[in-house]
C-alpha cells in the first residue's frame, strides 16, 4: 500500500521525507514501514511533518521503539521543524498492505 | 482509536532479562545434576535428588521464565501499561531466592528451614505477581481470550506453589494433614496443566500469531481450551476433596485441552505470513510433537513417563523456544532501541543478536534428551537416562550460552546494514521501485 502523501507549501523535500520513513526498519522481520504498509497517511505543511501509522499487532513490543525511529528519522530531514507521529489501530493492518516486494522477502506470494 | 503506547510506556527490560538468564543458567545446573546423577531419572521415584532436580525444572527455569515473561507479556496482551512495576521486580527477586531455597531443601535431604522459607518466599511471589497481573487487566480497555487464559494461568502457577507448600508442611502439621490430605495428583495437574499448558497456550497464541505473521485465528478454540481446563482442575478438586469418581474425567477434559492446543497452532500456521520459520519458533513448534506420546503413555496408565513427555518435551521446549524470542526482544529494547532511533542501518536485526548455530543445538539436543528421558523413565533404563542427561545437558548449555549471548553479546548489524544500504527502499508515490529486498535467511 502507497501511503497517502499530501503536501501544503512544504519546507521540506517530499521524496527525502518519504526516504527518510522507509529507512526505519522492524528489527524483527528487517522491513521498511513503507515496505509492510505501516504508514498511512503522511501530511507535510510548511515544517511540521504529521505521520499516521499503524503497526502489524496492537501492543506490539516494538510499538515505542518504531513510533520514535519514525520521529527522530525525519526529525533529521533538512526542512522539517516538527514531527508528529500517531499510531493508529483502525483501520488495522492487513497482509495485503504489504508491497510486493516485502512478500517475497518474507516468502508470501 | 487506542491510545498508543510509547517508549516511556514500555515496561523496563532489566528485570524479566535477568529472569531469564537466571532460569536458563538454573536449567543448565540442573542438566549437569542430572548428568552426574542419571540414577535420579532412570528411577523416577519422588527421592529428595528428584524433587530437587523437578523443582529445578518446574520452578527455577519454567517458574522464572513464565513470571519473567509476566513483565511485559501483559502490556503485549492487554494493550496497556505494567501495574505496579516495582511489585513485579520484587516478587522476581524474592522468586529466584525463594526457589533457591526450595531446590536446596530438596537436595540436602528435605531441609525444613530451607523448605519452609524457600516456600513462603516463592508463594508470596507469585501471588504478588498475580495481583500485578489483575491490576493490569482491571486497567486494560481490551482482553482477548489469550489475555485471559495467562491470567487464569498466572493464578493457578499461584496456586500450585500455595499447594506444593502446603504438601510440604503437612508432615510436620498433622492438623494441616487431616485437613487436606495429600493431593499430589492435584498438584500436579494445576501446575503441569493449569499454569503451564495454559500459559503456553494463551502466550503462545499471541506471540506466534506475531511472529510469524498470522491473522485471523478464532478466539474460539483458546477460550474452549481455557474452560476445558477449568473444567479438569475442577474434577481433580472434586475427586481429592470430596472424593468424588471425576479423576478419569479430568483425564477426558486434559486430553481434549491437548488437542486443542494442537489444532490452534496448526490453524495458525495455515494462515501464516511468514513462510520461513525462524529456528527459536521450530523449536516452539517441534515442542507440540511431545503431546500425542505423552496422552498415549497417559492413556496406558504410564503416568511418570507420560509426565516426563510433558514436561521435559513439551514444556521445556516451547518455553525454550519463546524465552529466546522475548529476549532477543527485550534486549534489543535496552540496548538498541536508541541507536537505531538515531539512524536505522546501524543497529542490529534481532536476528543479528544470535549465534548462528546454537538455536539448531539447542532444539535438536533437547528434544532428543527428552525423548530418551521419557524412554529412561518408562523403562527404568540407567544407560538410557545418562544418554539424555548428556543431551539434555547439551541442550541447556547451548541455551544458555545464546541467552548469554543475546543478552551481553557485542552485536553486528549484518542484516540491517545490507537491507538499509540498498538505495531507495521506499515505496515512493510512483516514482522509485528497486530490487527485492533480502529474503529472509
Amino acid at each position: 500500500m502507497t501511503p497517502n502523501l499530501q503536501t501544503l507549501a512544504p519546507a521540506a523535500d517530499p521524496d527525502a521525507v518519504m526516504q527518510a520513513l522507509g529507512e526505519v526498519l522492524d528489527p524483527e522481520l528487517a522491513i521498511g514501514v513503507i515496505d509492510l504498509g505501516l504508514v498511512y497517511d503522511v501530511r507535510i505543511a510548511g515544517g511540521a511533518v504529521a505521520v499516521e501509522m499503524t503497526l502489524t499487532t496492537p501492543g506490539c513490543p516494538l510499538h515505542g521503539s518504531i513510533a520514535e525511529a519514525v520521529q527522530a528519522s525525519l526529525e533529521r530531514v533538512e526542512g522539517v521543524a516538527s514531527v508528529d507521529v500517531n499510531v493508529v489501530w483502525d483501520p488495522p493492518w492487513t497482509p495485503d498492505a504489504m508491497s510486493e516486494r516485502a512478500r517475497r522477502a518474507l516468502g508470501f506470494g | 482509536m487506542t491510545a498508543p503506547l510509547t517508549g516511556a510506556d514500555a515496561p523496563a527490560p532489566h528485570a524479566p532479562l535477568a529472569s531469564l538468564l537466571a532460569a536458563s543458567a538454573a536449567l543448565a545446573a540442573g542438566a549437569v545434576a542430572l548428568l552426574l546423577h542419571p540414577g535420579v531419572l532412570a528411577l523416577a521415584v519422588p527421592t529428595p535428588a528428584f524433587l530437587a532436580l523437578t523443582h529445578t525444572v518446574t520452578l527455577a527455569y519454567v517458574g522464572l521464565a513464565f513470571a519473567g515473561t509476566l513483565q511485559q507479556l501483559p502490556p503485549v496482551l492487554l494493550v496497556t501499561r505494567l501495574a505496579v512495576p516495582w511489585l513485579g521486580r520484587a516478587a522476581l527477586a524474592a522468586l529466584a531466592l525463594g526457589t533457591a531455597g526450595v531446590v536446596a531443601g530438596f537436595a540436602l535431604g528435605y531441609q525444613p528451614l530451607a523448605l519452609a522459607g524457600g516456600g513462603a518466599l516463592v508463594t508470596a511471589a507469585l501471588w504478588a505477581t498475580l495481583v500485578q497481573g489483575l491490576l493490569t487487566y482491571a486497567h486494560a480497555s481490551r482482553a482477548d481470550a489469550a489475555a485471559r487464559a495467562l491470567l487464569a494461568a498466572t493464578g493457578y502457577l499461584a496456586l500450585t506453589v500455595t499447594l506444593g507448600f502446603l504438601l510440604a508442611a503437612a508432615p510436620h502439621a498433622p492438623a494441616l494433614a487431616a485437613l487436606i490430605g495429600y493431593p499430589v495428583q492435584l498438584h500436579l495437574t494445576i501446575g503441569l496443566f493449569g499454569a503451564f499448558l495454559l500459559g503456553i497456550a494463551g502466550a503462545g497464541q499471541r506471540l506466534l500469531a506475531m511472529f510469524v505473521l498470522a491473522k485471523g485465528a478464532s478466539p474460539v478454540r483458546i477460550r474452549a481450551l481455557t474452560w476445558l481446563v477449568h473444567g479438569a482442575v475442577l474434577s481433580e478438586v472434586l475427586h481429592a476433596f470430596a472424593g468424588l469418581p471425576t479423576a478419569g474425567l479430568a483425564s477426558a477434559l486434559l486430553f481434549a485441552a491437548g488437542g486443542l492446543q494442537l489444532w490452534e497452532v496448526a490453524a495458525l500456521l495455515r494462515v501464516r505470513l511468514r513462510r520461513k520459520l525462524e529456528p527459536s519458533v521450530t523449536r516452539y513448534l517441534w515442542a507440540h510433537a511431545f503431546l500425542m506420546p505423552a496422552a498415549a503413555l497417559a492413556l496406558a496408565g504410564r503416568q511418570a513417563p507420560a509426565g516426563t513427555a510433558l514436561l521435559l518435551g513439551f514444556v521445556v521446549l516451547s518455553v525454550s523456544g519463546m524465552q529466546v524470542k522475548i529476549a532477543s526482544f527485550l534486549s534489543w529494547q535496552a540496548r538498541y532501541a536508541g541507536r537505531a532511533a538515531a539512524g536505522g542501518g546501524r543497529a542490529p536485526l534481532l536476528r543479528d543478536m544470535l549465534v548462528p548455530g546454537l538455536e539448531s543445538v539447542t532444539t535438536a539436543a533437547l528434544a532428543a534428551g527428552a525423548a530418551l528421558a521419557t524412554a529412561a523413565v518408562a523403562l527404568h533404563a540407567q544407560p538410557l537416562a545418562a544418554a539424555a542427561a548428556a543431551l539434555l545437558a547439551l541442550g541447556a548449555w547451548a541455551q544458555l550460552l545464546q541467552t548469554a549471548h543475546i543478552v551481553f553479546g557485542r552485536h553486528v548489524a549484518i542484516a540491517a546494514r545490507g537491507a538499509a544500504s540498498r538505495p531507495a527502499r521506499t515505496e515512493v508515490p510512483a516514482r522509485r521501485r528497486d530490487g527485492p529486498l533480502p529474503e529472509e535467511p
